[in-house]
């Protein structure tokens, strides 16, 4: 039964995101607005527009056009943000601060393109180490074909670069929540619970199936 | 069932339920918990191996081995890696699983291993999925352990709850057993006041409720035997010489007037003063009252060697003197005696013997005689006394022809008790209000060769002979060790003479037959015992109580004329019934008949009349509502059922 749910629910927000319905409805940008004030309103509908825009440009067009529409937005710690070492933002959270970490960038340029039609498969959440600031780091890598080289979203470097042009940065773990839940239901059948592929992953499911801002 | 089985089961039945559902409640989360556990540790695992697998940068032989060590080392049911494609780059299964666990509980318990999945990567490249399976059997092992460890707690919980509940509820309960046995005594129509009044309301409540309905009965039967108890001292007292009285002697007359009476025969010498009126004129009423009072003690103390003998003012002038078992020798010097003595104390009120002196008629009586008969015979007697100078006459009562004589009697009686040749005669005795049989009195035949002789025939030379005794063991071994069949699953009575009850030996006897064989008799019994050993109330009395109570067999009391000074030994014995001659409760007055029932209905005991003989006397009794009758007419009775 919850795996039912659990399916309706990203149906329903693939639909939401592949365009037939807008990328953050009326009632939420109300619930937005009234938390964020009018400008994380209007950075949500210039969201939209640039999404719009978007709508049937090719892959490359629309990575540009996400990755450069959320690394305007400011960064900051987690500790600064949210008062906590780690923590994935939705990306209603993350517009409507317009600040956070890393995987709120990726996060937030994920589902973006997820609504933009771009297939989740080839989407995957890479931890990395930047070289540059010696720190753990996230980006969001694009796989064309499952053995293409990736490219790179990131929020440090704020170009889109293939992985091999990205030599300030080691990669550690590819991670690709909507894969692993697949590879779970396609398994044997003996998954008793596929909403658990990944905590911070599940967690972040959580928070927006309740559409938390 | 009693209410204290019934709450034990319903509070039992409640207890094992929620047990039984916190148990299985327990089991499922530890089933759950157990199956989370083994998709925790395996996704751990995926997680960590999967990092590992990625520092060997695409090397296959190196994420096997990597594999092998993480498989071996775990209990892992599965671990896979497929590339990006879905193809299987290397896969560990285990070929065999082990649980300690029974059968049983495999098959029960069904468990399944999530599997956990994890990216695996090198570098920047999708090397593939890894998959990983935890081993059930450790799952299954563990599951066993809980619900043993489960069923070993609750078992011992369920034990520690059922005894607390038991002792809980027979604490709770404790009052309401006080009053069950306060309610069984009533039933029993025993006075029991409880002292403890239980501090429950509703307990509380019926407590006292009994106690007053108890208090209440107890001071209605008080009541009843005091006024009893004065009426009796009216009724069968003459109150100037604290003699008995005429009635008395005639309520007492059938006790020795009966085919199966113990002395066959016996003296009733009738007394007349004469020359009473010129004695008042001559020392006044007040001397001659007190000259009756000399002349009754000394007829009481010339017959005081005689258990048995009656003396009895019959009216003003005339007395009687009732001396069972007494020979014509010894009752003419007993008279001689009396006139003697009787003489000396006139003379000593300075009375002329001449004018002022007693007649003594001496009738030498038979158990074949009726009241009136010897009556009339005895006054006949003392008629003839007056007449003659010594003022005492003798006469005998003409004696029936013997048919047969004692010899032959002690032949057939003897025979018959050799060879069982006795038979139950069960006679009616039934409520004629409800035109029931309330149960059967046995009487007996004895059979000689093709004669068969009736109770009436045979007991009385049975007791002459002395053989009454051995007729009863007889009888008793009948009824115990052979019970007719004619007699199953009914209501009998049967009658134990006053001799046969007082021999020590009669107790041992009938106890020995009701302890082999009492729980056994296929008929209810009652044992009807004379009133005269009843109100008595001896040790052997209660004895003989307490041996009926535990063999469930009911007493009666039969020759009741009520001349017991208390009446509380109905109470203490509680007998089924009181069998008395329908002539008895014919002449009471209303009032004693009256208070006789206040004490027999307060403790539940029925009046019975017997020798019941015609419609015109049940008519009588029943007008004063006595119902239960045994005679001619309860054999004529026609009935419901």
């Amino acid at each position: 039964m919850f795996r039912l749910k659990i399916t309706l629910f990203f149906l329903v927000l693939v639909l939401q995101l592949q365009g037939s319905e807008p990328y953050v409805d009326d009632a939420l940008l109300s619930k937005i607005e009234g938390k964020y004030q009018l400008y994380a309103k209007n950075r949500f509908l210039y969201l939209q527009k640039t999404l719009d825009e978007f709508q049937n440009a090719s892959d490359l067009q629309k990575l540009n056009a996400v990755n450069d529409f959320f690394n305007n937005v400011r960064y900051a710690t987690d500790a600064k943000v949210y008062n906590t070492s780690d923590y994935w933002a939705t990306p209603w959270e993350f517009l409507g601060k317009d600040i956070g970490d890393c995987e709120d960038y990726v996060i937030s340029k994920y589902f973006a393109l997820i609504y933009l039609g771009i297939d989740p498969k080839k989407l995957f959440f890479s931890y990395v180490k930047s070289i540059k600031f010696n720190t753990a780091h996230m980006v969001l890598t694009y796989f064309e074909t499952p053995r293409s080289e990736p490219l790179v979203l990131d929020n440090y470097n704020l170009k889109i670069f293939p992985a091999s042009q990205r030599n300030d940065l080691i990669p550690i773990y590819n991670f690709n929540g909507e894969s692993l839940y697949k590879a779970s239901a396609n398994g044997n059948g003996k998954k008793v619970d596929n909403d658990k592929t990944h905590k911070k992953w599940d967690e972040l499911k959580r928070n927006m199936k309740r559409q938390k801002i | 069932m009693t209410l204290f089985k019934q709450i034990a089961i319903l509070l039992s039945l409640f207890l094992l339920i929620i047990l039984g559902t916190v148990l299985t409640l327990n089991f499922k989360s530890a089933n759950e918990s157990i199956s989370q556990r083994l998709y925790e540790d395996a996704k751990n695992t995926a997680s960590s191996l999967s990092l590992s697998l990625g520092g060997a940068n695409g090397d296959i032989s190196m994420m096997t081995t990597m594999i092998n060590a993480n498989f071996d080392s775990g209990n892992y049911l599965l671990i896979s890696l497929v590339d990006v494609d879905d193809a299987i780059l290397y896969e560990r299964v285990l070929e065999s699983s082990y649980a300690d666990v029974p059968a049983w509980f495999l098959e029960l318990i069904t468990l399944e291993a999530p599997i956990a999945s994890a990216n695996v990567s090198a570098g920047w490249n999708q090397v593939g999925i890894l998959h990983v399976q935890s081993d059930l059997s450790y799952a299954y092992t563990e599951l066993y352990s809980i619900l043993k460890n489960l069923l070993i707690s609750f078992s011992i919980l369920v034990i520690i709850a059922l005894g607390f509940l038991n002792l809980l509820l027979a604490a709770v309960l404790k009052p309401l057993k006080e009053v069950q046995k306060q309610a069984e005594a009533v039933i029993r129509n025993e006075f029991i006041i409880q002292k403890h009044i239980p501090s429950t309301k509703e307990f509380q409540d019926v407590v006292l409720g009994m106690n007053t309905m108890v208090s209440k009965v107890k001071v209605m039967f008080d009541i009843g035997n005091k006024e009893l108890q004065q009426l009796k001292e009216l009724e069968y007292i003459d109150p100037a010489t604290k003699l008995k009285n005429r009635k008395y002697l005639i309520d007492k007359f059938p006790e020795y007037l009966k085919i199966d009476a113990v002395s066959k025969d016996g003296i009733n010498m009738m007394l007349a003063l004469s020359g009473i009126t010129k004695a008042n004129e001559q020392i006044g009423h007040e001397e001659v009252d007190a000259l009756f009072v000399n002349l009754a003690k000394i007829f009481t103390d010339s017959v005081q060697v005689y258990n048995e003998a009656i003396v009895a003012r019959m009216n003003g002038t005339e007395f009687a003197i009732f001396i069972p078992n007494c020979g014509e020798e010894e009752a003419k010097e007993i008279a001689k005696n009396i006139k003697s003595a009787s003489q000396n104390v006139i003379e000593a009120h300075k009375l002329d013997i001449k004018c002022t002196f007693i007649s003594i008629g001496i009738f030498e009586y038979n158990y074949r005689q009726n009241i009136s008969k010897l009556l009339s015979l005895s006054d006949n007697a003392l008629t003839q006394a007056k007449f003659c100078n010594s003022h005492i006459h003798y006469e005998r009562a003409q004696n029936a022809t013997e048919v047969m004589g004692k010899n032959a009697w002690r032949t057939i009686i003897t025979e018959a008790l050799g060879k069982d040749a006795l038979s139950f005669v069960p006679y009616k005795v039934v409520n004629a209000g409800a035109k029931k049989v309330a149960h059967y009195a046995l009487s007996l035949t004895l059979s000689s060769g093709e004669k068969r002789y009736s109770y009436g025939q045979f007991m009385a030379p049975a007791n002459q002979l002395g053989l009454s005794n051995k007729v009863y063991q007889n009888v008793l071994n009948m009824l115990f060790k052979k019970t007719d069949p004619k007699l199953k699953n009914t209501t009998c009575s049967l009658r134990l003479s006053y001799e046969y009850l007082q021999e020590t030996q009669s107790y041992h006897e009938l106890s020995l037959l009701l302890k082999q064989y009492g729980m056994k008799l296929p008929l209810r019994l009652i044992i009807e015992m004379p009133d005269k050993f009843v109100r008595k109330n001896t040790k052997d009395i209660q004895e003989y109580k307490a041996l009926f109570e535990k063999y469930k067999v009911d007493m009666g009391i039969y020759e009741f004329i009520g001349e017991s000074q208390n009446y509380q030994y109905l109470q203490e014995l509680l007998p089924l019934y009181i069998k008395a001659e329908a002539n008895y409760f014919l002449t009471q007055n209303t009032q004693s008949l009256s208070a006789l029932k206040l004490v027999t209905d307060s403790v539940g005991i029925i009046l019975i009349a017997s020798s019941v003989m015609d419609k015109e006397t049940l008519e009588k009794l029943e007008e004063i509502d006595i119902h239960t009758i045994q005679g001619k007419v309860s054999e004529e009775i026609t009935f419901n059922d």
